[in-house]
């Protein structure tokens, strides 16, 4: 799937974090994240008021421990559509 | 730089995934080149069985060891049993380490950690290869010992110290396959013409499968007890990259097994996925309820633990709780509860199937691939499991079944549940983001998600498995050929990577991270040994009764 807009996303062990760009989205939950990428999409201004915004979040599996890396090779992926 | 998986060919060069089948199959193309007469792989050193008073008596490295050269070409017939070690260390050394650059691995304390192990590995190998501990008795001294003494223990497969045997009466005119009957003198000289029977006061008959155990209470010991050098090995400790290289190995023999019995082999993959399929349904269900109303644990716990104890251990916990959204540490801590189980499994499993049902060896091979967790444990149970139950199968009855079906029954049905790891993780996706936790402007789950939870070292195996089938039906003649490069690659090279496997998994496996896991460990325990391992020996029984591995040719 084509995506507007390219994070990758990690959890600091409190907080979820999505960045790519000038974009830094942090929250407790996805749901909040996913607020948080919308805050941060109106405010840069890179997209008109008004527009779908099709944005790919995918985790960093540089963040699992590498002792477990070699079990499995992929956490998650999403995409969420976000009007603005 | 993030590693998120993007692109359908993400991964290729840096998972540990990915570098089993670019390993495997570089060997197996190695080995296929005997097709054309050219030996790539035979400077791989392989074990010999010995014997302590000839070591004492003639001290020389080519009394333990040999090149495993091949029929093609004879290019490494002057090599010494030490220089073939060195060679076969030199050119594993080389490609590990590539691949541990490309996987981001710190490649000095990799190649620091992996030498230890390299040689740990072969120095348990060989001791388990001394005869006292390994050798079995040949068949003439299990079933004839008045005439021959039962004293006699073969060096090698006990079917060819028969053949040598018997060939040996035949040449002073007595055919025993004619029903003749030689006199003691006669067997004697017989014995003493069979340069693999040798005479001992002594022997505990443990086979292959004295090594593999050595070989794990080594890395145990070095793990619980030695922990400053376990963590000097840890770089290096990569049980899951060895093991599933391993599987690609052993498709190859897989594949020279279908030669033989196609039939046989194609109905143990068949069985092997209806059982998986059928345990799916009844263990993750009944995990996940057992999790929710009798330790009351929060939802995506309960789902991440059910994956684990009931699919495929850590694999199918970081899969699960990557579908449902869990915080990453969840399926950490879950991990690092598997790890010690599957241990805790892959030590009294084999033992246990052996003693209760001896006569039922596909059906405990099949059993082991659905109870232990983890590619390497249960690959490691299933080659133990098999060594001991041809080896007690012998001592009883004295018929040899082939190696390795027993093997190849409990990865089948691991290979089967790894497969479904992706389809089940991608459904529990769609249930999750679209039932469980309906928000509005959700996200969407991408199909793409299965083909990255996809196991990609299955690949290789197919790929090695389904090539010797293709050579064995479309090209008959080039069966002998292809078997020569294939047999050092399924063989020594494949061994090597089980031993290095379980060396590997038993300096990683640490006991005391059991400590304060509290409800956790007891609610894995119990599902574990009341519910998956009962079930799961019902099922293969139901799938797989009455299957019989072959007998080994005579």
């Amino acid at each position: 799937m084509k995506a507007d807009v390219e994070l990758s996303l990690v959890h600091d062990g409190e907080n979820w974090i999505a960045r790519g760009g000038a974009v830094v989205a942090v929250g407790e939950t996805l749901h909040e994240v996913d607020e948080s990428v919308t805050h941060a999409l109106r405010d840069s201004g890179v997209f008109p008021m008004g527009s779908s915004v099709t944005v790919f979040m995918g985790f960093d599996f540089d963040t699992i421990p590498t002792w477990l890396r070699q079990y499995h090779t992929h956490y998650f992926n999403r995409y969420i559509t976000v009007d603005l | 730089m993030a590693t998120v998986n993007r692109k359908w060919t993400d991964g290729m060069l840096h998972t540990e995934d990915w570098w089993a089948v670019w390993l495997g199959l570089l060997m197996f193309g190695a080995g296929l080149l005997s097709i054309w007469g050219v030996d790539l792989v035979g400077w791989m050193a392989k074990t010999k069985t010995w014997e302590w008073g000839k070591l004492w008596s003639d001290p020389s490295f080519n009394t333990l060891l040999a090149a495993a050269h091949g029929k093609a070409g004879n290019a490494y017939e002057g090599m010494g049993g030490l220089g073939s070690l060195l060679v076969t260390y030199m050119v594993f050394t080389v490609l590990t380490c590539i691949g541990a650059y490309f996987q981001k691995l710190d490649v000095k304390k990799f190649f620091m950690g992996w030498t230890c192990i390299f040689f740990i590995t072969w120095g348990a190998w060989i001791i388990g290869h001394e005869a006292h501990f390994k050798a079995l008795k040949t068949g003439q001294s299990i079933t004839q010992s008045e005439i021959y003494g039962d004293n006699v223990y073969c060096t090698t497969k006990v079917n060819k110290c028969s053949a040598q045997i018997n060939k040996a009466l035949t040449g002073m005119g007595v055919n025993v396959l004619a029903g003749d009957v030689p006199t003691k003198e006669q067997a004697a000289q017989a014995i003493a013409k069979s340069k693999n029977s040798i005479h001992m006061s002594w022997g505990l008959q443990l086979g292959g499968g004295f090594s593999y155990m050595l070989a794990l209470a080594v890395g145990l010991l070095i793990g619980n007890l030695f922990k400053g050098f376990a963590n000097f090995l840890r770089e290096g400790a990569k049980p899951e990259w060895f093991i599933k290289t391993a599987i690609v190995y052993l498709g190859i023999k897989l594949g020279l097994m279908s030669m033989k019995a196609a039939g046989f082999a194609l109905e143990l993959a068949l069985a092997g996925a209806a059982a998986c399929f059928v345990a799916y349904l009844l263990f993750w269900p009944i995990v996940y309820a057992m999790g929710r109303k009798l330790f009351k644990l929060r939802r995506d716990a309960s789902a991440v633990l059910s994956s684990g104890i009931s699919i495929c251990g850590v694999s199918a916990s970081i899969a699960t709780a990557g579908a449902i959204r869990a915080k990453p540490i969840l399926p950490i801590a879950v991990s690092m509860l598997i790890v010690v189980f599957a241990m805790v499994e892959l030590v009294v499993l084999p033992t246990f199937y052996a003693a209760v049902a001896p006569e039922a060896p596909i059906v405990n091979g099949a059993a082991m691939g659905m109870t232990v967790k983890t590619d390497g444990a249960d690959a490691a149970a299933g080659a133990i499991l098999d060594e001991m139950m041809v080896a007690n199968h012998y001592r009883t009855t004295g018929e040899t079944w082939e190696a390795d079906w027993i093997l190849s029954a409990a990865i089948l049905t691991k290979i089967w549940i790894d497969v479904f790891i992706g389809v089940w993780a991608f459904v529990l996706a769609l249930i999750w983001v679209y039932k469980v936790e309906r928000k509005p402007g959700q996200a969407h789950v991408g199909a793409s998600e299965i083909w990255f939870r996809f196991p990609k070292f299955v690949i290789g195996y197919f790929i090695a498995w389904l090539t010797y089938v293709a050579i064995a039906v479309w090209f008959p003649d080039a069966i002998k050929a292809a078997s020569s490069g294939a047999g050092v690659v399924q063989s020594p090279m494949r061994k090597m990577m089980f031993m290095l496997t379980f060396v590997a998994i038993g300096v990683i496996t640490d006991f005391a991270k059991l400590k304060g896991m509290g409800r956790l460990t007891a609610l894995y325990a119990i599902a574990l040994f009341v519910v998956i391992a009962p079930i799961a020996y019902f099922v293969a029984w139901i799938f797989h009764r009455g299957m019989l591995p072959p007998l080994a040719a005579g």
